[in-house]
């Protein structure tokens, strides 16, 4: 697990949670231990055997109600018992105005504050998002993304063996462009691969003899994707001779521990790839249905075959 | 080199007869030969280099196939084929 710090709350979510930093704004490096939100409610009541000290503190309306029962002096006390567990910030839902409390040992304790106007039901949704995102292990690899009828496809292979060609009459056929020759790559919780592109490069592609060319003016803006689900690798090679004739036995390769489809595909002059590689992609698609054609049809002659040793034999 | 003409007869041993994996065994071996090969039973032919062709002969275990190879390098070819069938295609 990547560690992450508040500064890369902020970075990605400033906009999306609406934050804003009201104290704390020289101490946003600190890190986040624990990748997930507590709500302190039960730590102001002075209450700390168990307390999720090493994740963002979230000040919703039962936090701001509970401290407006306690005196002055009791409030203090309180919040600095929370401040003295080393918290990794604090964020004030609702817009509410931070209590002259928080501000101050925010500044002593060196803890970020800050604020957003969301609501704290809808703030916890965003952020769990956000920061299972931000924490997911993550790697570039070499190879073109397409999403093709909602099957996410990466194409590998040697340089010059027409990675880019073959994104590139695929992207004629209506499917659509997620990353073309470098392409990131993500573990999400529920053990998907989840690929994006770099976003210098994104929805630019290089084609041998034409140079750079960017797809969606070309081709509109159904012509590409921010990002998609691998579902199928697809290595393109050049012949060998030892390709897969049957398909009864699919080979898996391991991306970031997880265990993907993966279809070695022979190139030769002729061969219309983007054809080959839209039927693997609904092949695919089937499979998950449930449906494996090549195993089937093994299965029902190994049946009639097998019968017929009872016939003849 | 003159054009040879090889053929064979072999049983099939292995115990779920020539379904997908024994199938695409045999077209593997047959397509890096450049001869003429096929295999015949019960009066169907078909070539040794077809998947779907060696799935539909019925070649269940047992039964007698009849391999015939024709072209410079049919020898080894047929030697090939027939290391497959005598393995039993290598299957348990």
């Amino acid at each position: 697990m990547t560690t992450i710090t508040v500064q890369d709350l902020w970075d990605e979510g400033a906009e999306r949670l609406s934050l804003s930093i009201i104290a704390g704004e020289q101490h946003m490096d600190r890190k986040i231990p624990e990748i997930a939100m507590n709500r302190p409610g039960l730590a102001l009541t002075g209450f700390f055997q168990y307390f999720a000290n090493q994740r963002i503190q979230i000040f919703g309306l039962a936090e701001f109600t509970y401290l407006k029962s306690l005196s002055d002096k009791e409030k203090r006390q309180r919040l600095e018992g929370l401040f003295e567990q080393q918290i990794p910030g604090i964020v004030i839902t609702r817009n509410r105005k931070a209590p002259a409390e928080i501000l101050e040992l925010a500044e002593r304790f060196k803890v970020p504050v800050m604020r957003t106007s969301l609501v704290t039901m809808n703030f916890v949704n965003e952020c769990t998002v956000l920061l299972e995102k931000l924490s997911a292990p993550r790697e570039r690899i070499q190879g073109t993304t397409m999403e093709v009828m909602g099957i996410g496809v990466l194409l590998r292979g040697d340089p010059g063996i027409g990675k880019s060609e073959t994104a590139l009459s695929l992207i004629e056929r209506g499917y659509s462009l997620v990353s073309d020759d470098v392409t990131e790559i993500r573990r999400t919780t529920r053990g998907r691969i989840v690929c994006w592109a770099n976003e210098v490069t994104r929805y630019h592609m290089e084609i041998r003899g034409l140079g750079i060319i960017h797809v969606p003016s070309l081709f509109g803006v159904a012509s590409i994707r921010r990002q998609t689900e691998l579902d199928i690798v697809i290595d393109l090679k050049k012949p060998s001779g030892d390709e897969d004739r049957t398909g009864v036995n699919p080979e898996n390769i391991e991306l970031m521990g997880v265990e993907i489809p993966c279809i070695r595909l022979p190139v030769r002059s002729g061969r219309d790839m983007a054809n080959i590689v839209e039927v693997a992609a609904l092949n695919q698609k089937l499979k998950e249905l449930g449906h494996d054609a090549a195993k089937e049809l093994d299965d029902k002659i190994i049946n009639r075959l097998t019968k017929g040793r009872v016939q003849h034999g | 080199m003159a054009e040879t003409a090889v053929l064979k007869k072999f049983k099939v041993t292995n115990e779920y007869g020539i379904h997908a994996r024994p199938a695409a065994l045999l077209v593997k071996a047959a397509g890096k030969y450049e001869c003429d090969i096929f295999i015949e039973k019960d009066g169907n032919k078909v070539s040794c280099k077809s998947i779907m062709g060696l799935m539909t002969i019925e070649g269940y275990p047992g039964s007698i196939l009849k391999v015939s190879a024709s072209g410079s390098d049919a020898h080894d070819a047929m030697a090939e084929i027939e290391e497959l069938f005598v393995n039993k295609f290598y299957e348990d």
